[in-house]
């Protein structure tokens, strides 16, 4: 088996709303390429929509990195979405289901855990990122 | 053999006019003609273009520096400017417009090579950078022009997709049907639920149907902004009906934990129609039926 290679697919600055359509899009179409299934590309394609809206609503502008780091026997997409704003102050609190500072459903960030395989989440004033993965078995050919 | 010292750019444009109009028009009509066979006006293009030679002369009449560019009042200017949004609505390429001065330049140098004008080597670099400064600065200005005129036409683009995307539909007596379509940001949003409330007053509506058959992704900021907008409607006394939620996109709000369990949902906009009726009692029959 050969080591899974990482490669980098998509990067796409976060500046404003239209950002975010083009990385849930570029989320979609590598989901699509690497022949997951259509549930799997939506989750992906609004897990990534979450992210870089929060980014776009709590840090103001940032960046969100799409990466195929498929191998022989799964294919794993794994998805950075970092800013500079001013982090997230409590993140246990961040992570319950209902809670929003600004109004919102408070869905996003448990959702996304959920629909996600991975999620790590690292955050203090100045550098807020968050990495998701969505790993599936490769299907034998 | 003329003495280059004594070569005047300006004259020479004017005196040959004729020649340099042929040969600028024989290098791009061909091409134009292919791509755009049934935009290309050759009356109305030779008129402009020898009105562009005419101002080129005069611009050339002048010392051009370096750091040259067109002042934007010049007859060539505004020449330019028409010429070129023209051709945007048109539908031609930036590649395309640049291409009528790319032309231009090539026969202006060809044309200068012409006239055995090497005597003196560094005069004619002069003139060569002469050509060169005034047809590079007004192929750039014919690129900023197309540039406004596209971003003109995308703004005035989106302004009317946001009148336009939002139509309530009174679909029968005291029913109203809103499709939703595109991307659902806030201020979008807002706009249907404006709409959505005022029809509902106005038809007296008691059921509301809103159709996400055409939002892509459903997220928690889209669910949140409908469910304000189907709080909205539900006080004005209208029972909301949603319909054309994707089966993934019913796993994916499940996972997020969006609950729209409350509301009747629907997965196609005939079902929804269907219990919308049902709501204010009626129902649609085959005539042979009702017979």
């Amino acid at each position: 088996m050969n080591a899974p290679v990482e490669e980098v697919v998509y990067i796409v600055p976060i500046l404003d709303s239209t950002d975010v359509l083009k990385a849930r899009q570029s989320a979609r179409e590598l989901a699509a390429r690497l022949k997951l299934g259509s549930a799997d590309q939506t989750r992906l394609a609004t897990a990534v929509s979450e992210l870089t809206r929060n980014v776009l609503q709590y840090a103001g502008q940032g960046q969100c990195k799409i990466i195929d780091a498929s191998s022989d026997t799964q294919t794993r997409i794994t998805v950075v979405v970092e800013d500079h704003g001013p982090g997230i102050p409590d993140i246990e609190l961040a992570m319950r289901d209902g809670y929003s500072t600004s109004g919102g459903l408070g869905a996003g960030l448990p959702g996304v855990q959920r629909l996600m395989d991975e999620f790590h989440l690292i955050s203090q004033s100045g550098h807020t990122c968050l990495t998701i993965t969505m790993s599936r078995p490769r299907l034998a050919l | 053999m003329t003495e280059s010292t004594d070569f005047n750019l300006s004259h020479f444009i004017e005196s040959h006019q004729d020649k340099l109009l042929e040969s600028w028009m024989k290098g791009l009509l061909p091409e134009w003609r292919r791509k755009h066979p049934q935009s290309v006006d050759e009356d109305t293009l030779r008129r402009q273009s020898r009105q562009l030679l005419d101002g080129l002369a005069k611009l050339l009449a002048g010392q051009l520096t370096e750091s040259w560019e067109p002042p934007l009042d010049h007859s060539i200017t505004l020449l330019l400017r028409n010429l070129s949004s023209a051709r945007v609505k048109q539908g031609y390429r930036a590649a395309d417009i640049a291409h009528y001065l790319v032309t231009l330049k090539r026969v202006l140098i060809h044309a200068l090579l012409q006239e055995n004008l090497t005597g003196d080597l560094s005069r004619f670099g002069d003139l060569l950078a002469t050509v060169e400064i005034a047809t590079d600065s007004l192929t750039t200005l014919i690129y900023e022009i197309y540039a406004e005129t596209r971003e003109r036409i995308i703004a005035q683009q989106s302004l009317s997709l946001l009148e336009l995307s939002t139509p309530v539909v009174r679909l029968w007596d005291r029913v109203v049907m809103v499709p939703l379509v595109g991307v659902i940001d806030t201020a979008r949003a807002r706009q249907v639920t404006e709409r959505l409330l005022e029809s509902i007053a106005k038809f007296e509506a008691t059921v509301a149907i809103i159709d996400v058959t055409g939002v892509p992704i459903l997220d928690t900021s889209v669910a949140g902004h409908l469910m304000k907008t189907i709080a909205a409607a539900q006080m004005l006394g209208a029972r909301v009906v949603m319909t054309g939620i994707s089966p993934d996109g019913a796993q994916t709000l499940v996972k997020l934990g969006v609950n729209f369990s409350e509301i009747p949902t629907r997965a196609t906009l005939r079902a929804g129609v269907a219990e919308a009726l049902l709501l204010v009692g009626k129902r649609i029959l085959s005539i042979k039926e009702e017979q």
